[in-house]
């Protein structure tokens, strides 16, 4: 086991262990600290909507850090909502609202900070992403690498390459699942999914129903050999169970 | 170039560099000097050579200026637009070449000869306004020097056509 350090997080006393990140410290210990563009899924953090800034005070000196991406080195005093904090994240949330003035999810987080003095500021027209990138890291960890960000400055997005439906892409919905603002659009009907220009079909469970995923999902999830299921995890567990229950009944 | 010489030479291009991700923007430059473009059959070929996903290098190749995935003219006219460039009438130059060529900057000549650029400072300052062709300096440049230039690299281009 590695050095423990205590540090102080908004006057908790907390211990965690020498490199930790300050948002995992803080979240184990319950503190919220608000976040975008981070994804419990992923190891490693994009650091770009720097939402989760937390000040840290450490050997006399004070200091803005991104709390997601900060690992601690020594005794330190954070806090996570300071009266600096609050006004650094408020000019953040402004930013990122103009950019994305369709994503309802940065009013919400900002209802408690003091908004005004942003109006010179000029929104982009309905646009709902904030460009963080989680959905190119969630289709890059899948392995399916169908999207990523294209051109740059004012004109990048995300997209997939030369606009196209990309033969790559399988469906899964992990990048509109994992987008903090919900920018991705899909649509799905009773048989059908449309992502990313590309229209897939629907595999149900054989039992209940239950839409399981595109072909093509289910078919990368289990490799190319691999037995694709024909029942949803749910009802899958639920035939263990009854079929434990017949083989252990008279134990 | 037929689609065989083309096939043929992207995978030469591609195969000379070790099948690391490093050198994909390498390779991607050579497939730009080659073909004045980055073709995209050469784009997915370098993916699938560097285990890649294709998505990450158009990311790249969207992303560098000196990387275009529709063909480039033979003759690239780079305007500096840098503050002294600016000053000294960069816009007039831009302006006159439209009047030539009948393209802004950025775009490329039906004929595909001529694509014009408008790039940040070149560093000659001192020689304002500066216009590049082909990487050939023309410095202090006047309006009225405009079509001279375009003209000795048009009809260089026509005689190699007519010796053809």
């Amino acid at each position: 086991m590695s050095e423990m350090i205590t540090v102080t997080i908004d006057g908790i006393e907390c211990t965690c262990e020498k490199g930790e990140y300050i948002y995992d410290v803080a979240k184990r210990n319950g503190i919220f600290i608000p976040v975008l563009c981070r994804h419990d899924a992923f190891p490693d953090h994009r650091a770009c909507c720097r939402i989760c800034i937390v000040e840290v005070e450490q050997r006399g000196r004070t200091k803005v850090v991104t709390s997601c991406v900060y690992p601690i080195d020594g005794e330190c005093e954070i806090r996570t909502n300071s009266e600096r904090i609050q006004e650094e994240r408020a000019v953040l949330f402004a930013l990122l609202g103009h950019r994305a003035p369709e994503a309802e999810v940065l009013d919400d987080m900002s209802a408690s900070l003091d908004m005004s003095g942003f109006k010179r500021l000029i929104s982009v027209d309905n646009e709902k992403c904030i460009l963080c990138g989680l959905c190119v890291q969630a289709c890059n960890a899948l392995g399916t690498g169908a999207i990523s960000t294209v051109q740059r400055g004012t004109d990048k997005k995300v997209d997939t390459p030369y606009d196209k439906p990309s033969e790559f892409c399988v469906g899964c919905l992990s990048c509109a699942n994992v987008c903090p603002t919900g920018a991705i659009e899909y649509s799905q009907t009773d048989a059908t999914r449309t992502i990313w220009n590309r229209e897939f079909e629907l595999v149900r469970c054989a039992e209940c129903g239950e839409v399981m995923g595109t072909p093509e999902s289910i078919r990368h999830a289990v490799g190319a050999e691999g037995d694709a299921p024909t029942v949803c995890d749910s009802c899958r567990k639920k035939r263990l169970a009854d079929e434990m229950m017949h083989t252990y009944r008279y134990v | 170039m037929t689609e065989i010489d083309q096939a043929s030479k992207i995978r030469e291009i591609i195969e000379a560099y070790p099948a690391d991700q490093r050198f994909a923007l390498a390779a991607m430059q050579d497939m730009q000097h080659a073909f004045n473009y980055i073709p995209e059959e050469g784009l997915s070929a370098l993916a699938t050579y560097l285990g890649c996903a294709e998505a990450q290098l158009y990311s790249m190749a969207t992303f560098y200026k000196a990387l275009s995935l529709t063909p480039k003219g033979e003759h690239i006219v780079k305007i500096c637009n840098g503050t002294a460039c600016h000053l000294r009438g960069a816009m007039n130059l831009a302006t006159e070449l439209k009047r030539n060529l009948g393209i802004d900057p950025g775009q490329t000549t039906e004929d595909g000869e001529f694509s014009v650029e408008l790039v940040n400072c070149l560093g000659s300052c001192a020689l304002a306004p500066v216009m590049v062709v082909d990487g050939t300096y023309h410095n202090k440049l006047r309006v009225e020097q405009i079509p001279g230039i375009i003209d000795s690299y048009a009809s260089a281009a026509k005689e190699v056509t007519a010796n053809d």
